[in-house]
């Protein structure tokens, strides 16, 4: 018997993956652990292993297009097997094999898309080589069919909705408590569930819908969206439109900070170690914590999670050759890291970010997220909570500026940080004491070395 | 028990005798399940010269369950025949007066016994007009006693719904209180197709206000009996009466059923469930027969293709145990629906369990 290779499921939330570019023909000899195929998941791009010896018998799924997972997309002939027969094996039952009935249409349904995206998208953009073949037999959401109707209904993604049925089934009074703790949440259901709905079905189609009349009647170019892009567009109209984000900005006197970043660097020189003011950061973050454990919680529905570790997200854009996009590096532990490996870390995130691609691993677990556009001259800005986090701070340059020290002017350097923070967890009087013990920490910069 | 609304969809019915017994106005006259059946296959002979019955011990014994009382005085015994031991000959006879043009009621002293009849009331009475080429119609009614209850054992407590549900052109009633046989079996007799009339020999004694004024019940016309909103328990026959004592129990620990009487089998009125069932997003079936190939689990599909994207946990059954009838009354009661299965049904599927 061949081997049957289907697409595997990649991450917890992957529904589909695009074979962006296949590393073997059909009639190749292929080894168990050699990379077959990079696979476009709904959050990255990763290497597709063989687990078999033999060879390639048929592809069944093109390079850009899109497919449910389970889906078959390649044969492998083991040895002593006739290809040619495997082959007209396929051809006879009716070549790729879609998971089930609703993936066929999925599949038809992305396909027109998916060529723009092989185009558009360089092959092996961000390559991953780990990904464990048990997640394939990921959970399997249970929810009821009244729920899953009344959450789509309402623009609630079921996914976020703790299930209390047998085996966690989603069932009605669950949906129906999510939208009560929406609706004493503050936000407006029915905006909401206008915009909410519409960001689903970018992410399930896949497909650009056509959201604004205005796009279409005026000439200009499509673009397909990335998985990437997907993901960001799902997520964060999810975020926007269900917690409610207030923002509270503060200025802090870098000099010393700065000062001090120098001295270090002169002396690390010689170790390859070059610390940023993000490192500081980071570090000036994870610290605030122990004072402050709701910064490092998620909203739950009727609870407030506080998490045990401190894991800090960092915002990392791609660069546009590589498809642009943005995604979020975790360091983890990192209250109990010092600066040296706090960079040592962040340096090899953005690295890989930007050559290979982060692991699934790599972007997981995030309990608060720093955003810093300083290196492009912006001062101030707000960032979108990267959920299910309550807070994210976005950094603005270190600039000279007039300040005024004791009564007299004078020439100081300063940056503004914005936290954008979720109502329902966080008031304003308790981020007004998180950003004065940041303040502390990145003034008296000592303190963070000891 | 009493009828407290009507159908809330519409359908009207073409026969203006056809009124629900509740709403019709006139002084509260409480007769037994019995009575009522008289009553009805009695004033349906004395309007139509064509009607006559005929069975075992129903004219000079004035019938088994004594439902023809005083029949024979009334109609003479041209019109009410005391027949043989002999299910398979007079249920035979009277399909051929049916397709000739009279109008027979059969008793079947219990319809375990019909099973001796199965060839003429299965074979030849629902297929007469397909087979005729529309020649010959067979307009009959089999009525008689159904489903267990009174320590009869296993062979005398068939409730024959589950087998012959399946047959395509027959026309099954099971009625659950007085009124409702009455204005059934009326419209039974008057039918121009062979009607499998299930009565409960535990209800015959059952008494129930049934209108002076003259009224038809429909056939496949469902009634809501109660109303509610977190359950729909859907049954015929006997087991409506577990199914309102179960609401009136499972109502205390608030969970607030809504009951209804099918009334019919065939024809299933599944319009009225679905419309509750899109209220509730929940339903039980509750039917007396066996669960496997049965009228629940008939019902329970239709449930579950019409209300798909309603439903919040599958439908629910309850049925008689899936072994021969037991003669002991504990062992029985066990066996047969009763309050506490309903009751635990409907915990479970509101996710109450």
């Amino acid at each position: 018997m061949p081997i049957e290779i289907t697409m595997p499921r990649l991450s917890d939330t992957m529904e589909a993956g695009t074979v962006i570019k296949w590393n073997v023909k059909e009639g190749d000899a292929v080894k168990s652990g050699s990379v077959v195929a990079d696979i476009e998941t709904d959050k990255a791009t990763m290497e597709m292993q063989c687990f078999d010896d033999g060879r390639m018998a048929a592809i069944l799924v093109e390079a850009g297009k899109q497919v449910k997972v389970g889906t078959l997309i390649a044969l492998v002939a083991l040895e002593g097997e006739d290809i040619a027969s495997v082959k007209d094996s396929v051809k006879a039952n009716g070549g790729a094999k879609p998971a089930s009935a609703p993936a066929a249409k999925s599949a038809t349904a992305t396909a027109a898309s998916s060529t723009t995206t092989a185009v558009n998208q360089p092959d092996n953009r961000y390559g991953m080589e780990e990904f464990s073949p048990a997640s394939e037999d990921g959970p399997r959401m249970r929810v009821s069919p009244v729920a899953r109707r009344i959450a789509e209904e309402h623009g609630i993604d079921v996914r976020s909705v703790r299930g209390t049925g047998p085996a966690g089934r989603v069932i009605k009074r669950d949906v129906e408590q999510a939208l009560e703790n929406r609706a004493s949440a503050g936000a407006t259901a029915k905006s909401s569930t206008i915009t909410t709905s519409h960001a689903l079905a970018v992410s399930t189609g896949g497909v650009q819908t056509p959201g604004s009349p205005l796009s279409l009647s005026l000439p200009g170019r499509d673009v397909a969206l990335s998985g990437m892009r997907q993901t960001i567009a799902r997520r964060l109209v999810e975020s926007k439109t269900s917690i409610p984000h207030y923002q509270v900005t503060m200025k802090f006197d870098m000099d010393r900070l700065l000062e001090m970043r120098t001295t270090f660097n002169g002396k690390l020189a010689s170790s390859g170690v070059k610390l940023s003011v993000n490192d500081f950061l980071i570090r000036a973050c994870a610290l605030a914590m122990a004072e402050h454990p709701y910064f490092n919680a998620s909203f739950a529905g009727d609870h407030v999670r506080i998490h045990e570790v401190v894991n800090i997200g960092i915002a990392i854009s791609l660069p546009a050759e590589k498809g642009g996009g943005l995604v979020v590096g975790v360091i983890r532990d990192a209250d109990h890291k010092s600066l040296r490996q706090i960079s040592l870390e962040a340096k090899a995130l953005g690295e890989k970010a930007r050559t290979k691609g982060l692991s699934v691993q790599d972007m997981s677990d995030a309990t608060f997220t720093i955003s810093n556009l300083g290196m492009f001259g912006v001062e101030h800005f707000t960032a979108i909570i990267n959920p299910p986090n309550s807070a994210i701070l976005a950094c603005g340059a270190a600039v000279a500026q007039p300040v005024v020290r004791n009564g007299a002017l004078v020439v100081g350097t300063q940056m503004q940080a914005t936290l954008s923070l979720d109502h329902r967890v966080i008031d304003g009087a308790m981020a007004a004491q998180y950003l004065a013990s940041l303040k502390e920490f990145i003034e008296e910069p000592e303190t963070l070395v000891v | 028990m009493s009828a407290t609304m009507s159908n809330a969809h519409t359908r009207v019915p073409k026969n203006p005798l056809f009124r629900e017994p509740s709403l019709l106005g006139g002084a509260p006259r409480e007769i037994e399940f019995r009575d009522a059946i008289r009553e009805a296959m009695s004033e349906e002979m004395r309007r139509d010269k064509r009607v006559f019955l005929l069975g075992e011990e129903v004219a000079q014994y004035d019938g088994a369950y004594k439902v023809s009382k005083g029949m024979l005085a009334e109609f003479g015994e041209r019109r009410i025949i005391d027949t043989p031991i002999s299910e398979s000959g007079f249920a035979g006879m009277a399909i051929g007066a049916a397709a000739m043009g009279l109008r027979p009621i059969v008793e079947f002293m219990s319809w375990s016994f019909s099973l001796v009849a199965a060839d003429p009331i299965l074979n030849n009475a629902p297929k007469m007009l397909y087979m005729s080429g529309g020649q010959l119609g067979c307009p009959i009614v089999f009525r008689g006693n159904d489903g267990a209850g009174g320590q009869l054992g296993s062979t005398h407590s068939w409730a024959v719904e589950g087998l012959f549900s399946n047959v395509p052109g027959v026309k099954i009633v099971i009625p659950s209180c007085p009124a409702d046989a009455k204005g059934l079996l009326k419209t039974a007799i008057r039918d121009d197709d062979p009607v499998f009339f299930l009565e409960s020999e535990r209800l015959l004694s059952v008494k129930g206000h049934v209108p002076e004024a003259e009224y038809l019940i429909p056939f496949g016309h469902a009634i809501v009996r109660r109303t509610g909103t977190h359950c729909t328990l859907a049954s015929w026959g006997r087991p409506v009466i577990f199914c309102m004592e179960a609401a009136e129990i499972l109502a205390k620990e608030g969970i607030d059923c809504e009951v209804i009487d099918l009334r019919t089998v065939r024809p299933l009125d599944l319009p009225t469930v679905v419309e509750s069932v899109r209220k509730t997003n929940c339903a039980v079936v509750v039917d007396q027969s066996w669960s496997f190939a049965s009228p629940g689990s008939e019902l329970a599909s239709q449930i579950h293709k019409a209300c798909f994207d309603d439903l919040d946990n599958f439908v629910h059954r309850v049925h008689a145990d899936d072994v021969p009838t037991p003669y002991s009354s504990k062992l029985e009661q066990e066996y047969l629906p009763n309050v506490r299965k309903i009751c635990e049904a409907v915990r479970s599927a509101t996710y109450r369990a």
